[in-house]
């Protein structure tokens, strides 16, 4: 036996083992008959990526698909890293939120996929296009899954209308950690929701400035998740926020009269009153507050502020009483 | 003046934006905003507001040294959540930058094709 043909079978002996090792990680069970088919989202603009920017592509895609006008120029300038040939996750959800969108990370599985393509939504993937040796880190467009082929169609790279078998779109996934979500207009909800991040991602896009445009996203998610304290006190909070005393005053209300010790909903409440000019309830609110809180909590300080903040409020309130309270600031 | 000297002096005047902007988010003074509620539920640890700026800005700098032009990296780490900014704590230049140029060679080649043969790895766009 020749060195050369000694050297074919080490490598196809090299290949059988890995490929072995790829075959026996266990790609989860996807039900197809249960996840259905998800009409093609045909109408998705196509931008082809130039060299290492699939990232602001497939951004530019899924915002565009959203009803957002923006360019490449502008995505590149918002999420490509030079030095790393690529794109971040946080950053391509950071400027989802700059176009105007509500960026939400999907369940991780695949229903919960083409549960948002059935909804309409295209959703951008990571994938790693090679091995854990050897990775090729892609964002993707999915714009459809046929059941019957097991077959999706993507908007990838220089490809339009890219059709990937979904065994190997899961393995290519699966190396991505099932990353992948959704952009939605503050009026609307994800298909198959998570609770907590859907709201989690509602305060981030409010806090990144879209005060005005998250109000409505409060008001849907009190509507349907009554029972959330998270919801009532981002509903409560964004009125504080734009300067509604009154109305963040009395959802933080309904919101203790479900959970009374909430003490930094208390404490909140209290600065609404406090901007009111009703300091005494706002001082009486405060103290409560104080009580009610767990002695470990990082909050002390924070509360034992507005408590001074109310009391010296107060003292020039009272001070200037000869002078008609002309703000209510 | 270097390139790179450039950019820090430019970025170092950004960065006086930066936490004058970081300021504004924060102008409610008092009021304890959504995300504290969310991250006690969560039970997870506490960005206290400073703290958060700083790392903003530690993130933004780790942006710059990657290339990124100062003048467009106020905006890009304004528009990430605390939590987004916490989860920096692994170093930027480790994190996953999704970029797909392909270019293979030799043995690596031999394995991939047939690893792509199999559906395992999506790499050839033309097979």
């Amino acid at each position: 036996m020749n060195a050369s043909s000694r050297a074919s079978i080490a490598l196809a002996l090299f290949c059988f083992a890995l490929l072995s090792a790829c075959v026996t990680s266990r790609l989860p069970a996807v039900d197809v008959a249960t996840v259905g088919s998800a009409a093609e989202l045909s109408s998705t603009t196509f931008y082809p990526q130039e060299q290492f920017q699939c990232g602001p592509a497939a951004l530019l895609t899924v915002l565009t698909s959203s009803g957002i006008e923006t360019d490449m120029d502008s995505m590149v300038k918002q999420v490509y890293v030079p030095g790393r040939q690529g794109s971040l996750q946080v950053e391509m959800l950071a400027a989802s939120r700059a176009a105007g969108r509500i960026p939400y990370p999907i369940d991780r599985e695949f229903g919960a996929l083409v549960a948002e393509l059935r909804a309409g939504r295209p959703v951008l993937v990571l994938q790693n296009l090679g091995t854990s040796w050897f990775p090729r880190w892609h964002y993707a467009v999915v714009i459809g899954f046929d059941a019957k082929r097991e077959q999706l169609t993507l908007r990838s790279g220089v490809d339009r209308r890219r059709l990937t078998r979904l065994r190997t779109f899961l393995h290519t996934w699966r190396r991505g950690d099932y990353w992948g979500f959704v952009v939605l207009p503050a009026n609307e909800v994800p298909e198959q929701v998570d609770t907590a991040r859907w709201l989690a991602a509602v305060a981030a896009f409010e806090q990144a400035g879209a005060t005005d445009a998250a109000k409505l996203a409060w008001v849907n998610a009190v509507a349907r998740w009554p029972d959330s304290a998270v919801a009532r006190f981002g509903l409560a909070n964004n009125n504080f926020m734009q300067g509604n005393w009154q109305a963040a005053e009395s959802v933080y209300r309904e919101l203790l009269m479900r959970q009374p010790q909430l003490a930094i909903a208390r404490n909140n409440l209290a600065l609404a009153l406090l901007r009111q000019r009703r300091f005494v309830e706002a001082e009486q609110e405060a103290q409560r507050a104080l009580v009610d809180l767990d002695d470990n909590s990082p909050m002390h300080a924070e509360l034992a502020n507005t408590l001074s903040e109310i009391r010296e409020s107060s003292a020039n309130g009272q001070s200037r009483s000869g002078r008609p309270s002309s703000t209510n600031r | 003046m270097s390139n790179s000297k450039l950019r820090l002096f430019v970025f170092e005047l950004v960065s006086v934006s930066l936490v004058s902007l970081g300021f504004m988010q924060i102008a409610h003074a008092g009021m304890v905003d959504t995300q504290s509620l969310i991250e006690q539920e969560a039970s997870s640890e506490r960005l206290a507001k400073i703290e958060s700026l700083l790392a903003r800005q530690d993130v933004a700098r780790q942006l710059v040294a990657l290339g990124v032009d100062p003048a467009d990296v106020q905006q890009r780490v304004l528009y990430l959540s605390d939590a987004e900014i916490a989860s920096f704590e692994q170093r930027l230049d480790t994190q996953i930058a999704g970029g797909s140029a392909v270019g293979v060679i030799g043995t690596v080649f031999l394995v991939l094709l047939i690893l792509e043969l199999v559906g395992v790895t999506d790499i050839f766009k033309k097979i």
